[in-house]
Protein backbone atom coordinates (compact mmCIF):
# COMPACT_ATOMS: atom_id res chain seq x y z
CA UNK A 1 0.00 0.00 0.00
CA UNK A 2 2.98 2.44 0.68
CA UNK A 3 4.27 2.17 -2.35
CA UNK A 4 1.02 2.87 -4.18
CA UNK A 5 0.89 5.98 -2.05
CA UNK A 6 4.48 7.20 -3.31
CA UNK A 7 3.23 7.17 -6.93
CA UNK A 8 -0.07 8.44 -6.09
CA UNK A 9 2.00 11.26 -4.91
CA UNK A 10 4.41 11.95 -7.55
CA UNK A 11 1.27 11.51 -9.61
CA UNK A 12 -0.85 14.55 -8.28
CA UNK A 13 2.00 16.72 -6.65
CA UNK A 14 2.49 17.66 -10.34
CA UNK A 15 -0.96 18.57 -10.93
CA UNK A 16 -1.80 20.66 -8.27
CA UNK A 17 0.93 21.58 -5.15
CA UNK A 18 3.48 22.04 -7.86
CA UNK A 19 1.49 22.57 -11.14
CA UNK A 20 4.39 24.08 -13.26
CA UNK A 21 2.57 26.96 -14.65
CA UNK A 22 0.40 28.13 -11.06
CA UNK A 23 2.53 27.32 -8.51
CA UNK A 24 6.00 26.97 -10.11
CA UNK A 25 5.87 29.47 -12.93
CA UNK A 26 7.81 27.38 -15.43
CA UNK A 27 7.46 27.57 -19.12
CA UNK A 28 6.47 30.33 -19.60
CA UNK A 29 7.40 30.99 -22.95
CA UNK A 30 4.54 28.62 -25.00
CA UNK A 31 2.17 29.24 -21.86
CA UNK A 32 1.96 32.87 -22.67
CA UNK A 33 2.14 32.48 -26.66
CA UNK A 34 -0.01 29.61 -27.93
CA UNK A 35 -2.85 30.20 -25.47
CA UNK A 36 -5.22 31.81 -27.67
CA UNK A 37 -7.76 29.10 -28.82
CA UNK A 38 -8.40 26.06 -26.24
CA UNK A 39 -7.48 23.98 -29.28
CA UNK A 40 -3.88 25.39 -29.48
CA UNK A 41 -3.60 24.91 -25.20
CA UNK A 42 -4.10 21.81 -25.02
CA UNK A 43 -2.35 20.56 -28.32
CA UNK A 44 0.74 22.39 -26.57
CA UNK A 45 0.25 20.72 -23.65
CA UNK A 46 -0.57 17.27 -24.78
CA UNK A 47 3.29 17.81 -26.89
CA UNK A 48 4.85 19.09 -24.00
CA UNK A 49 3.52 16.09 -21.88
CA UNK A 50 4.30 13.46 -23.99
CA UNK A 51 7.77 14.42 -24.34
CA UNK A 52 8.02 14.93 -20.89
CA UNK A 53 6.72 11.36 -20.13
CA UNK A 54 8.97 9.85 -22.50
CA UNK A 55 11.83 11.83 -21.34
CA UNK A 56 11.50 11.48 -17.58
CA UNK A 57 11.09 7.47 -18.87
CA UNK A 58 14.48 7.01 -20.96
CA UNK A 59 16.28 9.26 -18.88
CA UNK A 60 15.08 7.47 -15.57
CA UNK A 61 16.42 3.82 -17.19
CA UNK A 62 19.82 5.85 -18.43
CA UNK A 63 20.35 7.22 -15.31
CA UNK A 64 23.15 4.55 -13.88
CA UNK A 65 24.98 4.92 -17.49
CA UNK A 66 24.99 8.77 -17.80
CA UNK A 67 28.36 9.78 -16.38
CA UNK A 68 27.46 13.17 -13.97
CA UNK A 69 29.70 15.26 -16.14
CA UNK A 70 28.06 14.71 -19.27
CA UNK A 71 24.49 14.58 -18.26
CA UNK A 72 22.97 17.44 -19.64
CA UNK A 73 24.15 17.37 -23.28
CA UNK A 74 22.65 14.16 -22.89
CA UNK A 75 19.47 14.86 -21.46
CA UNK A 76 19.51 17.99 -24.00
CA UNK A 77 19.61 15.39 -26.94
CA UNK A 78 17.09 12.71 -25.37
CA UNK A 79 14.60 15.65 -24.86
CA UNK A 80 15.21 17.18 -28.18
CA UNK A 81 15.28 13.88 -30.17
CA UNK A 82 11.82 12.99 -28.77
CA UNK A 83 10.27 16.87 -29.45
CA UNK A 84 11.64 16.46 -33.25
CA UNK A 85 9.76 13.12 -33.14
CA UNK A 86 6.41 14.66 -31.92
CA UNK A 87 7.30 17.55 -34.62
CA UNK A 88 7.29 15.06 -37.30
CA UNK A 89 3.86 13.35 -36.28
CA UNK A 90 2.24 16.78 -35.62
CA UNK A 91 3.49 17.82 -39.26
CA UNK A 92 1.90 14.81 -40.48
CA UNK A 93 -0.81 13.73 -38.92
CA UNK A 94 -1.97 17.09 -37.04
CA UNK A 95 -0.96 19.72 -39.74
CA UNK A 96 -3.34 22.16 -38.45
CA UNK A 97 -2.18 22.17 -34.85
CA UNK A 98 0.87 22.04 -36.10
CA UNK A 99 0.77 25.30 -37.89
CA UNK A 100 -0.88 27.11 -35.48
CA UNK A 101 2.03 26.30 -32.79
CA UNK A 102 4.06 27.18 -34.73
CA UNK A 103 7.84 27.99 -33.42
CA UNK A 104 6.99 26.76 -30.49
CA UNK A 105 6.71 22.97 -31.25
CA UNK A 106 11.05 22.82 -31.61
CA UNK A 107 11.19 25.05 -28.77
CA UNK A 108 9.38 22.18 -26.35
CA UNK A 109 13.48 21.65 -25.78
CA UNK A 110 14.36 24.05 -23.75
CA UNK A 111 10.63 24.34 -21.69
CA UNK A 112 12.38 24.29 -18.50
CA UNK A 113 9.57 22.53 -17.32
CA UNK A 114 10.95 19.48 -19.26
CA UNK A 115 14.57 19.76 -18.43
CA UNK A 116 13.77 20.74 -14.35
CA UNK A 117 12.06 17.29 -14.00
CA UNK A 118 14.74 15.45 -15.70
CA UNK A 119 17.37 16.63 -13.68
CA UNK A 120 15.45 17.33 -10.29
CA UNK A 121 13.84 14.37 -10.63
CA UNK A 122 13.95 11.69 -12.69
CA UNK A 123 17.74 11.46 -13.27
CA UNK A 124 17.88 10.42 -9.03
CA UNK A 125 14.76 8.13 -9.01
CA UNK A 126 13.20 4.52 -10.14
CA UNK A 127 11.58 4.33 -13.72
CA UNK A 128 7.79 4.21 -12.28
CA UNK A 129 8.13 7.04 -10.07
CA UNK A 130 9.65 9.05 -12.85
CA UNK A 131 6.71 8.32 -15.27
CA UNK A 132 4.22 8.79 -12.72
CA UNK A 133 6.15 12.26 -12.07
CA UNK A 134 6.33 12.78 -15.71
CA UNK A 135 2.41 11.83 -16.18
CA UNK A 136 1.59 14.20 -13.17
CA UNK A 137 3.33 17.18 -14.36
CA UNK A 138 1.95 16.65 -17.92
CA UNK A 139 -1.33 17.03 -16.57
CA UNK A 140 -0.99 19.82 -14.80
CA UNK A 141 0.39 21.45 -17.24
CA UNK A 142 -2.05 20.49 -19.82
CA UNK A 143 -4.83 21.49 -17.40
CA UNK A 144 -3.06 25.00 -16.62
CA UNK A 145 -2.40 25.36 -20.31
CA UNK A 146 -6.35 24.62 -21.27
CA UNK A 147 -7.22 26.98 -18.22
CA UNK A 148 -5.88 29.48 -19.69
CA UNK A 149 -6.61 29.56 -23.06
CA UNK A 150 -10.31 28.98 -21.84
CA UNK A 151 -10.15 32.40 -20.37
CA UNK A 152 -8.88 33.60 -23.47
CA UNK A 153 -10.61 32.70 -26.06
CA UNK A 154 -13.78 33.27 -24.54
CA UNK A 155 -12.45 37.36 -23.49
CA UNK A 156 -10.30 37.47 -26.67
CA UNK A 157 -11.98 35.60 -29.40
CA UNK A 158 -15.77 35.57 -28.03
CA UNK A 159 -15.98 31.80 -28.90
CA UNK A 160 -15.16 27.98 -27.22
CA UNK A 161 -13.41 25.34 -29.40
CA UNK A 162 -12.23 27.71 -32.31
CA UNK A 163 -10.84 28.55 -34.83
CA UNK A 164 -12.00 25.32 -36.63
CA UNK A 165 -16.10 26.82 -37.79
CA UNK A 166 -16.91 23.35 -37.63
CA UNK A 167 -16.82 23.24 -33.91
CA UNK A 168 -16.50 27.23 -33.14
CA UNK A 169 -19.35 28.12 -30.95
CA UNK A 170 -19.84 32.00 -30.83
CA UNK A 171 -20.91 32.55 -27.14
CA UNK A 172 -21.61 35.85 -27.18
CA UNK A 173 -23.83 36.14 -30.74
CA UNK A 174 -22.51 37.75 -33.99
CA UNK A 175 -22.32 41.35 -32.90
CA UNK A 176 -20.15 40.71 -30.03
CA UNK A 177 -16.86 42.48 -30.29
CA UNK A 178 -14.00 40.36 -28.71
CA UNK A 179 -11.28 42.24 -26.34
CA UNK A 180 -8.57 41.53 -28.89
CA UNK A 181 -6.34 42.31 -25.97
CA UNK A 182 -6.46 38.80 -24.95
CA UNK A 183 -5.89 37.76 -28.30
CA UNK A 184 -2.37 38.98 -27.71
CA UNK A 185 0.79 38.48 -25.35
CA UNK A 186 -0.06 41.25 -23.15
CA UNK A 187 -3.38 39.62 -22.43
CA UNK A 188 -1.97 36.45 -21.70
CA UNK A 189 -0.01 38.24 -18.98
CA UNK A 190 -3.21 40.25 -17.46
CA UNK A 191 -4.68 36.67 -17.46
CA UNK A 192 -2.07 34.11 -16.38
CA UNK A 193 -1.17 36.72 -13.38
CA UNK A 194 -5.14 36.90 -12.21
CA UNK A 195 -5.56 33.13 -12.52
CA UNK A 196 -2.77 32.72 -10.24
CA UNK A 197 -4.05 35.14 -8.01
CA UNK A 198 -7.34 33.20 -7.69
CA UNK A 199 -5.43 29.83 -7.49
CA UNK A 200 -3.54 31.65 -4.46
CA UNK A 201 -6.69 32.29 -2.97
CA UNK A 202 -8.27 29.21 -3.14
CA UNK A 203 -5.32 26.98 -2.32
CA UNK A 204 -4.70 29.68 0.81
CA UNK A 205 -8.84 28.60 1.56
CA UNK A 206 -8.41 24.78 1.85
CA UNK A 207 -5.25 25.00 2.92
CA UNK A 208 -3.17 23.15 0.27
CA UNK B 1 42.06 9.89 -19.21
CA UNK B 2 39.56 6.61 -18.59
CA UNK B 3 36.99 9.10 -17.53
CA UNK B 4 37.35 11.41 -20.59
CA UNK B 5 37.33 8.46 -23.04
CA UNK B 6 33.80 7.31 -21.09
CA UNK B 7 32.53 10.69 -21.39
CA UNK B 8 32.91 10.96 -24.95
CA UNK B 9 31.25 7.49 -25.43
CA UNK B 10 28.03 8.26 -23.29
CA UNK B 11 28.03 11.10 -25.55
CA UNK B 12 28.11 9.49 -29.05
CA UNK B 13 26.31 6.47 -28.16
CA UNK B 14 23.58 9.11 -27.28
CA UNK B 15 23.89 11.09 -30.02
CA UNK B 16 24.06 8.03 -32.50
CA UNK B 17 21.09 6.24 -30.73
CA UNK B 18 18.97 9.47 -31.36
CA UNK B 19 20.27 10.06 -35.22
CA UNK B 20 18.91 6.85 -35.73
CA UNK B 21 15.96 7.38 -34.10
CA UNK B 22 15.40 10.20 -35.81
CA UNK B 23 16.09 9.22 -39.64
CA UNK B 24 13.58 6.23 -38.37
CA UNK B 25 10.95 8.56 -38.00
CA UNK B 26 12.03 11.30 -41.04
CA UNK B 27 11.85 8.46 -43.17
CA UNK B 28 8.32 7.43 -42.09
CA UNK B 29 6.64 10.75 -41.84
CA UNK B 30 8.06 12.44 -44.60
CA UNK B 31 5.76 10.73 -47.47
CA UNK B 32 2.70 11.01 -45.32
CA UNK B 33 3.38 14.83 -44.93
CA UNK B 34 4.74 15.34 -49.00
CA UNK B 35 1.73 13.52 -49.77
CA UNK B 36 -0.97 15.32 -47.44
CA UNK B 37 0.59 18.74 -48.63
CA UNK B 38 0.33 17.49 -52.28
CA UNK B 39 -3.00 16.57 -51.62
CA UNK B 40 -3.69 19.60 -49.55
CA UNK B 41 -2.90 21.96 -52.25
CA UNK B 42 -4.65 20.22 -55.31
CA UNK B 43 -8.01 20.80 -52.95
CA UNK B 44 -7.50 24.23 -52.34
CA UNK B 45 -7.27 24.76 -55.62
CA UNK B 46 -10.39 22.48 -56.56
CA UNK B 47 -11.93 25.54 -54.97
CA UNK B 48 -11.60 27.66 -57.38
CA UNK B 49 -10.65 25.36 -59.98
CA UNK B 50 -13.33 22.59 -60.28
CA UNK B 51 -12.39 21.29 -63.86
CA UNK B 52 -8.59 21.19 -64.00
CA UNK B 53 -6.74 18.60 -64.34
CA UNK B 54 -2.61 19.14 -64.47
CA UNK B 55 -1.18 21.89 -63.22
CA UNK B 56 2.75 23.37 -64.33
CA UNK B 57 4.58 25.55 -61.80
CA UNK B 58 6.38 28.71 -63.26
CA UNK B 59 8.72 30.93 -60.92
CA UNK B 60 9.28 34.38 -61.87
CA UNK B 61 11.38 36.41 -59.39
CA UNK B 62 9.39 36.47 -56.34
CA UNK B 63 6.72 35.14 -57.51
CA UNK B 64 5.22 31.72 -58.24
CA UNK B 65 2.54 30.70 -60.73
CA UNK B 66 0.38 27.42 -61.31
CA UNK B 67 -0.93 27.04 -64.77
CA UNK B 68 -3.69 25.15 -64.68
CA UNK B 69 -5.42 22.98 -67.66
CA UNK B 70 -8.06 21.13 -67.45
CA UNK B 71 -8.32 17.55 -69.54
CA UNK B 72 -8.26 19.11 -73.10
CA UNK B 73 -5.12 21.23 -72.33
CA UNK B 74 -6.58 24.54 -72.58
CA UNK B 75 -5.88 26.92 -69.92
CA UNK B 76 -8.59 27.41 -67.16
CA UNK B 77 -6.98 29.38 -64.62
CA UNK B 78 -3.91 30.73 -62.79
CA UNK B 79 -3.01 30.32 -59.05
CA UNK B 80 -0.04 33.06 -58.02
CA UNK B 81 1.67 32.72 -54.48
CA UNK B 82 2.77 35.70 -54.07
CA UNK B 83 4.22 37.13 -50.71
CA UNK B 84 4.48 40.97 -49.85
CA UNK B 85 5.73 42.98 -47.03
CA UNK B 86 2.62 44.22 -44.59
CA UNK B 87 2.61 46.28 -41.78
CA UNK B 88 4.34 43.18 -39.41
CA UNK B 89 6.26 40.39 -41.70
CA UNK B 90 5.39 39.15 -44.53
CA UNK B 91 2.34 38.31 -45.96
CA UNK B 92 1.79 35.09 -48.32
CA UNK B 93 -1.18 34.68 -50.45
CA UNK B 94 -2.86 33.26 -53.44
CA UNK B 95 -4.44 35.09 -55.95
CA UNK B 96 -6.33 32.75 -57.95
CA UNK B 97 -7.52 34.07 -61.63
CA UNK B 98 -9.46 32.59 -64.52
CA UNK B 99 -8.50 31.78 -67.61
CA UNK B 100 -9.25 34.98 -69.11
CA UNK B 101 -7.59 37.10 -65.88
CA UNK B 102 -10.15 37.54 -63.66
CA UNK B 103 -9.81 37.37 -60.20
CA UNK B 104 -11.46 34.83 -58.68
CA UNK B 105 -10.11 34.22 -54.78
CA UNK B 106 -8.36 35.59 -52.83
CA UNK B 107 -6.21 32.73 -49.85
CA UNK B 108 -4.15 34.51 -47.14
CA UNK B 109 -1.59 32.04 -46.53
CA UNK B 110 0.27 33.03 -43.56
CA UNK B 111 0.65 36.78 -42.07
CA UNK B 112 1.65 38.68 -38.99
CA UNK B 113 -0.55 41.38 -38.74
CA UNK B 114 -2.22 43.02 -35.76
CA UNK B 115 -5.10 40.65 -34.52
CA UNK B 116 -7.96 42.83 -34.73
CA UNK B 117 -6.55 45.54 -37.11
CA UNK B 118 -4.62 44.52 -40.02
CA UNK B 119 -6.19 40.84 -39.61
CA UNK B 120 -8.86 42.44 -42.02
CA UNK B 121 -6.78 41.38 -44.77
CA UNK B 122 -8.17 37.81 -44.22
CA UNK B 123 -12.14 39.26 -44.17
CA UNK B 124 -14.44 38.60 -46.70
CA UNK B 125 -15.44 42.21 -46.51
CA UNK B 126 -12.14 43.18 -47.58
CA UNK B 127 -11.10 40.79 -50.12
CA UNK B 128 -14.59 40.85 -52.39
CA UNK B 129 -13.73 44.29 -53.56
CA UNK B 130 -11.33 42.84 -55.90
CA UNK B 131 -13.41 39.76 -56.93
CA UNK B 132 -14.25 39.52 -60.67
CA UNK B 133 -11.43 42.30 -61.08
CA UNK B 134 -9.02 41.61 -63.54
CA UNK B 135 -5.88 43.49 -65.33
CA UNK B 136 -7.44 45.91 -67.15
CA UNK B 137 -9.47 46.92 -63.99
CA UNK B 138 -6.94 50.14 -62.39
CA UNK B 139 -7.32 48.25 -58.78
CA UNK B 140 -6.12 51.61 -56.97
CA UNK B 141 -7.10 52.95 -53.42
CA UNK B 142 -9.70 55.33 -53.76
CA UNK B 143 -10.52 54.02 -57.36
CA UNK B 144 -12.38 50.77 -57.36
CA UNK B 145 -11.21 49.36 -54.34
CA UNK B 146 -10.80 51.24 -50.72
CA UNK B 147 -8.46 50.29 -48.17
CA UNK B 148 -9.54 49.93 -44.62
CA UNK B 149 -9.31 52.72 -41.81
CA UNK B 150 -6.85 51.92 -39.11
CA UNK B 151 -5.34 49.23 -40.85
CA UNK B 152 -4.07 51.57 -44.01
CA UNK B 153 -0.63 49.84 -44.22
CA UNK B 154 -1.82 46.11 -44.52
CA UNK B 155 -4.59 46.67 -46.62
CA UNK B 156 -2.82 49.53 -48.77
CA UNK B 157 -0.14 46.85 -49.30
CA UNK B 158 -2.30 44.38 -50.48
CA UNK B 159 -4.10 46.49 -53.15
CA UNK B 160 -0.67 47.13 -54.36
CA UNK B 161 0.48 43.26 -54.40
CA UNK B 162 -2.56 42.21 -55.63
CA UNK B 163 -2.42 44.45 -58.60
CA UNK B 164 1.25 43.95 -59.60
CA UNK B 165 0.83 40.15 -59.87
CA UNK B 166 -2.81 40.72 -61.95
CA UNK B 167 -0.44 42.74 -63.72
CA UNK B 168 2.47 40.41 -64.10
CA UNK B 169 -0.05 37.06 -64.74
CA UNK B 170 -1.34 38.90 -67.55
CA UNK B 171 1.45 39.65 -69.32
CA UNK B 172 3.12 36.49 -68.60
CA UNK B 173 0.62 34.30 -69.51
CA UNK B 174 -2.04 35.60 -71.09
CA UNK B 175 -0.16 37.59 -73.35
CA UNK B 176 -1.33 41.05 -72.54
CA UNK B 177 1.28 43.52 -73.70
CA UNK B 178 2.23 46.31 -71.40
CA UNK B 179 1.30 49.44 -73.86
CA UNK B 180 5.23 50.05 -75.79
CA UNK B 181 5.98 53.80 -76.24
CA UNK B 182 8.24 55.07 -78.85
CA UNK B 183 9.76 58.38 -77.09
CA UNK B 184 10.85 58.95 -80.26
CA UNK B 185 7.30 60.02 -81.97
CA UNK B 186 6.24 62.23 -78.50
CA UNK B 187 6.30 65.62 -79.83
CA UNK B 188 8.49 68.19 -77.70
CA UNK B 189 6.75 69.52 -74.56
CA UNK B 190 6.15 69.02 -70.57
CA UNK B 191 3.42 66.24 -69.95
CA UNK B 192 2.22 65.24 -66.81
CA UNK B 193 0.78 62.19 -65.78
CA UNK B 194 -0.16 60.19 -62.69
CA UNK B 195 0.16 56.35 -61.53
CA UNK B 196 -0.67 54.58 -58.45
CA UNK B 197 2.26 53.87 -56.17
CA UNK B 198 2.48 52.09 -52.83
CA UNK B 199 0.46 54.67 -50.56
CA UNK B 200 -1.93 56.65 -53.38
CA UNK B 201 -1.20 58.24 -56.55
CA UNK B 202 2.16 59.40 -57.38
CA UNK B 203 1.98 62.48 -60.49
CA UNK B 204 5.38 63.50 -62.31
CA UNK B 205 6.22 65.81 -64.76
CA UNK B 206 7.91 64.87 -67.81
CA UNK B 207 9.57 67.15 -70.55
CA UNK B 208 10.57 66.03 -73.74
CA UNK B 209 12.84 67.53 -77.01
CA UNK B 210 14.20 66.56 -79.66
CA UNK B 211 12.51 63.01 -78.93
CA UNK B 212 14.08 62.59 -75.87
CA UNK B 213 12.88 62.75 -72.18
CA UNK B 214 14.81 65.48 -71.05
CA UNK B 215 13.66 65.85 -67.37
CA UNK B 216 11.18 63.79 -65.09
CA UNK B 217 9.71 65.62 -62.13
CA UNK B 218 7.77 63.77 -58.91
CA UNK B 219 5.31 66.55 -58.28
CA UNK B 220 3.13 64.75 -55.88
CA UNK B 221 3.72 61.36 -53.74
CA UNK B 222 2.56 59.77 -50.74
CA UNK B 223 4.98 56.57 -50.27
CA UNK B 224 6.87 55.36 -47.58
CA UNK B 225 10.01 57.22 -47.51
CA UNK B 226 12.52 54.68 -47.01
CA UNK B 227 11.28 52.83 -50.14
CA UNK B 228 10.52 56.31 -51.78
CA UNK B 229 14.39 56.98 -51.43
CA UNK B 230 15.53 54.17 -53.01
CA UNK B 231 13.19 54.16 -55.79
CA UNK B 232 14.02 58.05 -56.18
CA UNK B 233 16.01 59.39 -58.09
CA UNK B 234 17.45 56.41 -59.21
CA UNK B 235 14.25 55.48 -61.45
CA UNK B 236 13.86 58.76 -63.00
CA UNK B 237 17.66 58.86 -63.62
CA UNK B 238 17.25 55.51 -64.95
CA UNK B 239 14.98 56.51 -67.58
CA UNK B 240 16.44 59.27 -69.09
CA UNK B 241 19.98 57.66 -69.15
CA UNK B 242 18.21 54.65 -71.14
CA UNK B 243 15.37 57.06 -73.18
CA UNK B 244 13.39 53.62 -72.24
CA UNK B 245 10.60 52.62 -69.85
CA UNK B 246 11.58 49.12 -69.22
CA UNK B 247 13.73 49.66 -66.38
CA UNK B 248 14.62 47.46 -63.26
CA UNK B 249 13.13 47.83 -60.05
CA UNK B 250 14.68 47.75 -57.04
CA UNK B 251 13.42 45.05 -54.48
CA UNK B 252 11.72 46.09 -51.42
CA UNK B 253 10.43 49.15 -53.06
CA UNK B 254 9.08 47.37 -56.44
CA UNK B 255 5.59 49.23 -55.92
CA UNK B 256 7.24 52.78 -55.76
CA UNK B 257 8.93 52.27 -58.70
CA UNK B 258 6.58 50.90 -60.74
CA UNK B 259 4.28 53.54 -59.59
CA UNK B 260 6.79 55.77 -60.96
CA UNK B 261 7.33 54.09 -64.01
CA UNK B 262 3.83 53.72 -64.87
CA UNK B 263 3.00 57.46 -64.16
CA UNK B 264 5.53 58.90 -67.14
CA UNK B 265 4.25 56.18 -69.27
CA UNK B 266 0.92 57.79 -68.54
CA UNK B 267 2.38 61.09 -69.57
CA UNK B 268 4.29 60.08 -72.44
CA UNK B 269 0.55 58.38 -73.62
CA UNK B 270 -1.00 61.52 -72.71
CA UNK B 271 0.72 63.23 -74.98
CA UNK B 272 0.90 61.09 -78.02
CA UNK B 273 -2.80 61.00 -78.07
CA UNK B 274 -3.15 64.63 -77.77
CA UNK B 275 -0.78 64.78 -81.03
CA UNK B 276 -2.73 62.73 -82.74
Amino acid sequence: MKSDNVYLGDLTRGIVKENPVFRLVLGMCPTLAVTVFIVNGFGMGLAAAAVLIASNLVISLLRKFIPMEVRIPCFIVIIATFVTIIEMVLQAFQPALYEALGVFVPLIVVNCIILGRAEAFASKRPVFRSLADGVGVGIGFIVALVILSTVREILGQGTILGPDPASAIHLFGANFEPMALFAQPSGAFIALGLLMGLVNVIFKRFNI
Amino acid sequence: MRNILRLSLTLVVVGIVSAALLTGMYNLTTPIIAERKEAEYRESLQCCFPDFDTFETVELEEDKFDLLYDQDGDLVGIMATAVQQGYDGDITYNLAFDGEGKIIDIIIISHSETPGVGEVITTDDFQEQFIGKSYEDPLTTGEDVDTVSGATISTSSMIGSIRRVTGVAAESFLGVESEEIDIATVPDGVYSGSAPGAGGPISVEVEVSGGEIIRIDVLDQNETPTYYIESYPLIPEQIIADQNLDVDTKTGATLSAEGIINAVRDALSGALEDGS
